[in-house]
């Protein structure tokens, strides 16, 4: 039998990237193509990389002479950042996510599609199951901007695979991840000299390592399932006890001004704390990772407390007070 | 005598041998200046405090940081401080542990001396059939409720954590409204509070834990002071379907003295809209002293844990039988009625 073909989308990202230089060097694989307005930092090897931006049509004549049985939908922005508005994320998340699908109609080889989603489909809520499982996306309005997009994301896909039987669909339900190497907002957030939590609050938080977050991608690439698929570390960890671990003082804000508060300080540098993020501060979140382990045949290796510790000791010199001593 | 200002109380004179008789009389007993017994004195002695910031500062010109230099300062205060000292240094730095739920045990020891003075001072509760609660696998308590905090289920957890000879803590289902609240959703998440979903009620018994749930819900704590100990309807016999399908044995649970904490005479709908909670009580102290209204009245409790109710026979698909989850949802819901009116009567008067 032939090696499969692939094609990553949101090669650029240091995920894509990743997942691009494993796939290149297992030889079940015979090609790897990555698409992406950016090309990847790191050099990588085999990887035929295809600059184009996933919104533009264009992709349906790009992607079929590729003759790949298997996508990898990577572009799913989580976070808006520099040079990535609001309205801009939803446009790469929705309008990217039309603009592959309909490519992939004209691309007849595919049987195998994994998209990298996000687990802040269940939202944040104070009457939340403590653990969500895969079929609970329905227990709570949409809330969220971004909360919205994924469910939208997700709608498609699913109407994709009822439409293509023959094609696996995998829906993986990404936790916030947290990593050395990765710009997310959770360690935007952790990296800030006092981190904002609401007055009162102190929420389970779940975070995905970015090692197993990568892990579980080509796990899930390797061994496709249908439907979706949590992918979170094991257990939770307090939001002041996180913070305390990173060796951050959280600064209590009363909810009423935690919006003004945050806004005033991002005026002052900080980066913004999004509308989903902030519910997370205020709510939390924790997913059931049964289906991970038992039918994708995954296990993170870094529990959530293992990957907030480790996080803060790559991080050196922070410090729960550096600056005493400097200042005396 | 003058006090020593370095905190090195000598031992008396008494405790050494040498000494005659007539002097020791003059010596204010022993017990008063043993070295331990001031340690466990409400402030720590000034001289203590003293070397304390003398070793901390010598730390930091040392060169330490500021964690380390504490906890070398540390070394000066009396035992009992420095252990008090050390746990806020430890959970300041996140080195506690909280299990999946959030519950967090050092915490719930933290809070176990406030909870003790209630049991035993406050409230004067007396418990019952403690024995009747299983101490190994999963199990399900379910309780009358009343008050607007769930001071009940603390004090079911006490009673078990105190008077049961294998203790373990409880955890509890808690309307989501509490998880609105800011302060209350983390202490109760701390304590092992879980929101009342179906969902999280199934997880804890699948892990063989020990599940408080209250049946009546909000209609419970919001009732009139004049129904008080008249159960209310037991929602959809939700917590019976609970039981069935993980074979969970329920254990009736009658709470007597609950109702009297925050007596409710009247409500007012309209603010508990613009607030969001499902009612707004009003009591002789709340709202009107602000905060202090919060705090419960004495009243005397009693609570009886009774014989358990074993659900394993019918299996997991009794769960499906309507008929079968209203009967035992009747059952359950007439022991605890019949229990509360007979710890009402043993009871006697609701507050001497």
């Amino acid at each position: 039998m032939a090696g499969r073909r692939v094609l990553i989308t949101g090669v650029g990202s240091r995920v894509g990237a990743g997942l691009a230089a494993r796939l290149e060097r297992d030889p079940r694989f015979e090609h790897v193509a990555g698409l992406d307005t950016r090309m990847p930092a790191a050099g990588l090897g085999r990887t035929e990389l295809i600059e184009a931006d996933i919104r533009n049509p264009v992709i349906a004549k790009l992607i079929a002479p590729l003759e790949v049985d298997t996508v990898v939908h990577n572009q799913i922005v989580r976070q808006p950042g520099p040079g990535m508005s609001a309205r801009a994320m939803h446009e790469v998340n929705v309008i990217g996510s039309l603009q592959l699908l309909a490519a992939l109609e004209k691309a007849p080889s595919v049987r195998t599609i994994v998209v990298r989603g996000s687990a802040g489909i269940y939202g944040a809520e104070p009457g939340a199951p403590q653990f969500f499982d895969e079929r609970m996306t329905r227990l709570f309005p949409l809330r969220s901007r971004f909360q919205r997009d994924v469910a939208e994301i997700e709608n498609y896909f699913e109407t994709y695979s009822r439409r293509h039987p023959d094609v696996s669909c995998t829906m993986l339900r990404y936790q916030p991840a947290i990593g050395p190497s990765l710009d997310t907002q959770v360690t935007r957030y952790l990296s800030l000299p006092a981190c904002p939590t609401y007055l009162g609050f102190d929420p389970r938080i779940q975070l995905i390592h970015e090692e197993d977050g990568l892990n579980a991608l080509v796990a899930a690439v390797v061994n496709p399932v249908r439907g979706a698929v949590n992918v979170a570390g094991a257990g939770t960890i307090g939001l002041a006890r996180m913070v305390r671990t990173a060796g951050r003082a959280p600064l209590p804000v009363a909810g009423p001004l935690f919006g003004p508060v945050t806004s005033l300080a991002r005026r002052a540098g900080m980066s913004r704390l999004s509308e989903d993020f902030r519910r997370l501060l205020r709510y939390g979140r924790g997913v059931d990772i049964t289906r991970l382990v038992e039918e994708v045949g995954f296990r993170p290796r870094h529990s959530t407390v293992d990957a907030v510790q480790e996080w803060s000791r790559t991080r050196s010199g922070l410090r729960l007070t550096p600056p005493v001593r400097a200042a005396a | 005598m003058v006090p020593n200002p370095f905190g090195t109380a000598p031992y008396p004179a008494g405790a050494s041998g040498r000494v005659s008789s007539q002097s020791t009389r003059e010596v204010p007993p022993r017990q008063a200046q043993d070295p331990l017994r001031r340690a466990r004195g409400a402030t720590p002695p000034l001289g203590a405090a003293l070397s304390f910031m003398r070793l901390l500062r010598g730390g930091l010109d040392a060169g330490l940081d500021l964690p380390e230099a504490l906890a070398r300062g540390a070394s000066a205060l009396p035992r009992e401080a420095r252990h008090t000292f050390q746990l806020a240094l430890h959970r300041l730095e996140g080195s506690y542990r909280e299990d999946e739920w959030g519950f967090d045990e050092e915490f719930a020891e933290i809070v176990e001396p406030l909870l003790g003075f209630l049991y035993d001072r406050w409230w004067r509760v007396e418990a019952e059939g403690v024995r009747n609660v299983p101490s190994h696998g999963r199990a399900l308590l379910v309780a009358n409720h009343a008050g607007f905090l769930p001071w009940d289920a603390t004090m079911m957890g006490a009673a078990l954590m105190r008077e049961h000879p294998l203790p373990r803590h409880p955890r509890f289902l808690v309307l989501d409204w509490a998880f609105e609240l800011p302060w209350v959703s983390t202490v109760i998440r701390r304590l092992g509070g879980v929101a009342a979903s179906p969902y999280n009620a199934l997880r804890l018994l699948g892990q063989d834990r020990l599940v408080a749930v209250f049946p009546e819900g909000a209609k419970g704590t919001g009732k009139p002071f004049s129904d008080r100990y008249r159960l209310q309807r037991f929602g959809r016999g939700g917590f019976v379907e609970l039981a069935l399908r993980t074979g969970a044995p329920i254990v009736p649970v009658a709470v007597v003295g609950s109702e009297e904490i925050y007596p409710k005479l009247g409500e007012l709908p309209a603010l508990a809209r613009i607030v969001g909670a499902p009612f707004f009580p009003v009591t002789p102290t709340f709202p009107w002293l602000g905060p202090m209204g919060l705090v419960p009245l004495p009243s005397k409790w009693r609570i009886e844990f009774s014989a358990p109710i074993e659900t394993a026979s019918y299996g997991p698909q009794g769960a499906d039988d309507n008929a079968l989850v209203f009967e035992l949802s009747e059952r359950v819901r007439e022991t605890i009625q019949q229990t509360v009116y007979a710890n009402l009567v043993r009871r006697g008067s609701a507050f001497v």
